[in-house]
């Protein structure tokens, strides 16, 4: 009893998606391989700037700017797309894009310490208004010609390269989903078992005692903010080359909340230091399959996330009760 | 008739028996001492007193009313008020709000009547002898005024009986003295004190009566003035207690520490020469500059003039990681705030100094790590389950060991040690010692910085006495004694004016 009330509050991500997948299996007419690897493709840009998140989350921070940091790195990496057509430049320049936003955010909050909150809610509204700014005002040519959308150049010879491998599959997996997993891999590797991974634990467990064991804590802030930041440049690059094109007012849009929760769902803690960023890949997966259940009920779009709001607070309410509740069982027992 | 009688008090946590049927009697008026070791049961005792964890069985009777289940409200309305360790104020309050907080004079519209709460608050102040302003933010505070607060807070309340919980802890002994004087006159008045602490002098000083636990039993219970220090200790940690002498005289090796003019925040002006194998005591009232210019030495508090050299190469002012590079470690003090990473495992906890001096070297090698532990699980005696518990799963003791261990794990050669033993039961305690003359034995130098002038006498081959920031006398280790140190570190020098310092 007391080991599987462990196991539910270290892995209740997996609990949970198989809840979620039973409910979608159940409402979808007829459960199809491609239906399910369409999960991974539709998860493929949260789950990577999500894990982003979970990094800096695990230090106690918080990246409100993740989803206007992605509207702003995909159109300018379009623009770049647009000028170079190298598929190869495209995708330097969305990482090092990315990584400079997030170096912006790590500087003022590792550095000068203000507050995180504050910091990326400021670069929330300055990231975001300058992708819809620029949009506006540089050359037309340049964001293939559309008026208010960032739209890659179609006559490109590399545009059917590159959207081929946004929507393209490798043994039925889809492209965009791999390297997701990858990624995920990669992250869960780098959070349990390289010193730099049991550096940002325990700033998130106790920044102080960090600081005194040696820890470099400000540098570190840093590099979990960089590291985001190159994790938000890489979902903008799967983003172009899923869509073609990036929408500076809704691409992105809610993005850091869908993250964040994504971040808690997989069970990791707000105060930092504790939980695991493999949780991460199934909290946004759970959520993706929450938006395939909502289109195979045919219901309006609008309850979506009304329905993710109460998912996430009935999860964290058996977190938090579930264990109350069994200490109250036992006194009375 | 007692104030307070508690009867066969039984208590266990998820089947592990932690107060096996004890008894406490407190009369009126009196300042009674609740000995034990950490884990002995005291604070499960007066948590069920004032109505915080519910009794498994056993009667309470306080002021003639016998009391079934308590509650928290219920045990102030009584008059038990409890002084936490960690004091319970708000510090961005003032003080007279965070006297009247909750209770709050207000007129019908609910308006503040501010004027009668400052001019309540100051009455009582004065009467006490307390100076504090009621319009200060508490945050301002000196934490000897936060205490004298929190009791007043008690007062205001008009408790009969005041539970203080090692209230001393981080006061110096002016400070001691201030509030052991209004504790006295509370007595006089009526007062009754339930003291908790684990300081025998100021036990010794303060206390009518006592009573002992051990392992959540009643040991028992008697006047102080028919007992003896020795006596108390011994019922508190069993036959194994001896007082043995640890302290041996070793042979010493080359200097390896050497301080320049070394200045910084709360120092100054400070030169040094410590050698290889040498065990130096550092001391002084709170504020003095002892542990700053420890922490000063490490990187961790500002350095701003004069040079740190050790083991023949210059240590860079501020920096953590320079001094780490250079060999040099420190236990900090205050080990919940600034050692505990209370997420992560025993074995994470001893191993992450090391790790940021090899971060290079990216993959964390656990194999090695384990093996480590493993060595420093035999060497320090710590007593733990498995290397993957939390580290919040030990005892103050055990805890303090793995932090020991995350240092030698660096091969530190300098070992700075602040406070270590805060917060420590006797027993524990006592293997520190031990350690830390072993570590010296083995060729590690140590600075020792401690309020608690018996622990230098203990351990250190020679006890610098610190005074405003200034290093004002030097001891030899025969020469310290508990009235000398005092006399120096509140900076009286004269009575042994003509003996110079013996070294510069």
């Amino acid at each position: 009893m007391k080991k599987l009330g462990r196991i539910w509050s270290e892995y209740s991500f997996i609990f949970v998606l198989i809840v979620i997948f039973i409910v979608y299996a159940i409402t979808s007419s007829g459960l199809t391989w491609s239906g399910v690897m369409n999960i991974f493709r539709h998860s493929a840009v949260i789950g990577t700037v999500a894990l982003g998140m979970g990094l800096i989350c695990l230090t106690g921070e918080i990246d409100l700017s993740v989803g206007s940091m992605l509207a702003l790195t995909a159109g300018f990496s379009v623009i770049v797309f647009n000028v170079t057509g190298n598929i190869f430049l495209t995708l330097v320049f969305a990482l090092g894009f990315g990584a400079l936003c997030g170096l912006v955010n790590g500087l003022l909050v590792g550095g000068v310490q203000m507050p995180a909150f504050i910091v990326t809610l400021a670069t929330m509204l300055i990231y975001r208004s300058f992708a819809q700014y620029f949009c506006q005002h540089v050359d037309r040519a340049l964001i293939g010609g559309g008026s208010s959308v960032y739209k890659m150049d179609t006559a490109n010879a590399s545009y059917q390269t590159l959207f081929g491998f946004g929507n393209g599959k490798i043994a039925t997996i889809p492209n965009v989903g791999i390297v997701m997993l990858l990624m995920t891999a990669l992250f869960v590797y780098i959070s349990s078992s390289t010193k730099y991974g049991k550096k940002i634990y325990a700033i998130g467990s106790n920044f102080k005692a960090a600081r005194m064991s040696g820890i470099n804590v400000s540098m570190m802030k840093i590099s979990a903010f960089v590291i985001c930041g190159l994790l938000t440049g890489l979902g903008a690059f799967l983003w172009i080359a899923m869509n073609g094109s990036a929408d500076p007012a809704t691409t992105g849009s809610s993005y850091e909340m869908y993250a964040i929760a994504s971040v808690v769902l997989g069970g990791i803690a707000m105060s930092g230091g504790r939980g695991k960023m493999l949780g991460v890949l199934f909290g946004a997966m759970s959520y993706t399959i929450v938006d395939k259940i909502i289109v195979a009920l045919k219901m309006d779009s609008l309850i979506n996330n009304a329905i993710k709001g109460i998912i996430l607070i009935l999860v964290i309410l058996v977190q938090v009760a579930g264990p109350q509740i069994r200490e109250r069982f036992r006194k009375s027992a | 008739m007692s104030l307070l009688e508690m009867r066969d008090i039984r208590k266990s946590f998820s089947g592990v028996s932690v107060l096996k049927g004890v008894q406490l009697t407190v009369e009126s008026g009196e300042v009674h001492a609740l000995l034990g070791e950490n884990g002995a049961g005291k604070s499960t005792l007066m948590n069920i007193l004032t109505g915080v964890l519910p009794r498994d069985g056993g009667t309470i009777t306080f002021d003639g009313q016998k009391l079934e289940h308590i509650t928290i409200t219920q045990s102030e309305k009584l008059g038990i008020a409890f002084v936490h360790q960690e004091l319970n104020l708000f510090n961005d309050l003032k003080v007279f709000e965070n006297m009247f907080l909750n209770r709050e004079y207000a007129n019908k519209f609910g308006r503040l009547d501010k004027k009668r709460m400052r001019a309540e608050a100051r009455e009582l102040f004065e009467r006490l002898g307390v100076e504090i302003d009621p319009d200060a933010v508490v945050a301002d505070l000196k934490t000897s005024q936060k205490q004298l607060l929190e009791i007043c807070k008690a007062l205001h309340l008009h408790a009969k009986l005041i539970i203080l919980d090692e209230p001393t802890t981080s006061l110096n002994n002016e400070e001691v003295d201030h509030l052991f004087s209004i504790l006295r006159k509370l007595k006089a008045e009526g007062t009754s004190f339930i003291f908790i602490s684990h300081k025998m002098p100021e036990i010794f000083a303060l206390a009518d009566r006592y009573t002992v636990f051990r392992n959540g039993e009643y040991i028992g219970e008697g006047r102080i003035d028919e007992t003896t220090p020795e006596k108390v200790t011994i019922m508190m940690v069993g036959e194994s207690y001896s007082n043995a002498e640890v302290y041996e005289k070793r042979a010493l090796g080359d200097e390896v520490l050497r301080l320049d003019h070394f200045t910084g925040d709360g120092f100054h002006d400070i030169s040094l020469s410590v050698k290889r194998g040498e065990i130096v005591g550092m001391t002084g009232l709170q504020g003095s500059g002892s542990s700053e210019m420890l922490q000063a030495i490490f990187g961790s508090s500002r350095a701003t003039a004069g040079t740190v050299t050790a083991f023949g190469r210059t240590v860079p002012h501020n920096s953590i990681h320079g001094a780490m590079k250079a060999g040099i470690a420190m236990l900090p003090n205050n080990r919940k705030e600034n050692s505990v990473l209370p997420d992560m495992t025993l074995m994470e906890n001893m191993a992450i100094s090391e790790q940021t001096l090899t971060a290079a070297k990216l993959p964390v090698d656990s194999k090695r790590d384990k093996k480590r532990y493993g060595e420093y699980k035999e060497m320090l005696g710590i007593k733990a389950q498995s290397s993957d518990d939390l580290i919040t799963s030990l005892s103050g003791g055990n805890q303090q060991k793995i932090f020991i261990a995350r240092w030698l794990n660096t091969d530190a050669e300098l070992l700075i040690l602040d406070n270590p033993t805060q917060g420590i039961d006797v027993g524990a305690k006592a293997e520190i010692y031990r350690l830390i003359l072993e570590l010296a034995k083995a060729g590690k130098t140590i600075l020792i910085n401690t309020l608690e002038i018996p622990e230098i006498m203990k351990v250190a081959d020679r006890c610098i006495v610190f005074y405003d920031g200034g290093m004002i006398r030097e001891l030899a280790h025969e020469e310290i004694n508990e009235q000398d140190v005092m006399l120096y570190s509140v900076g009286i020098t004269e009575k042994t004016a003509g003996k110079e310092s013996k070294k510069s």
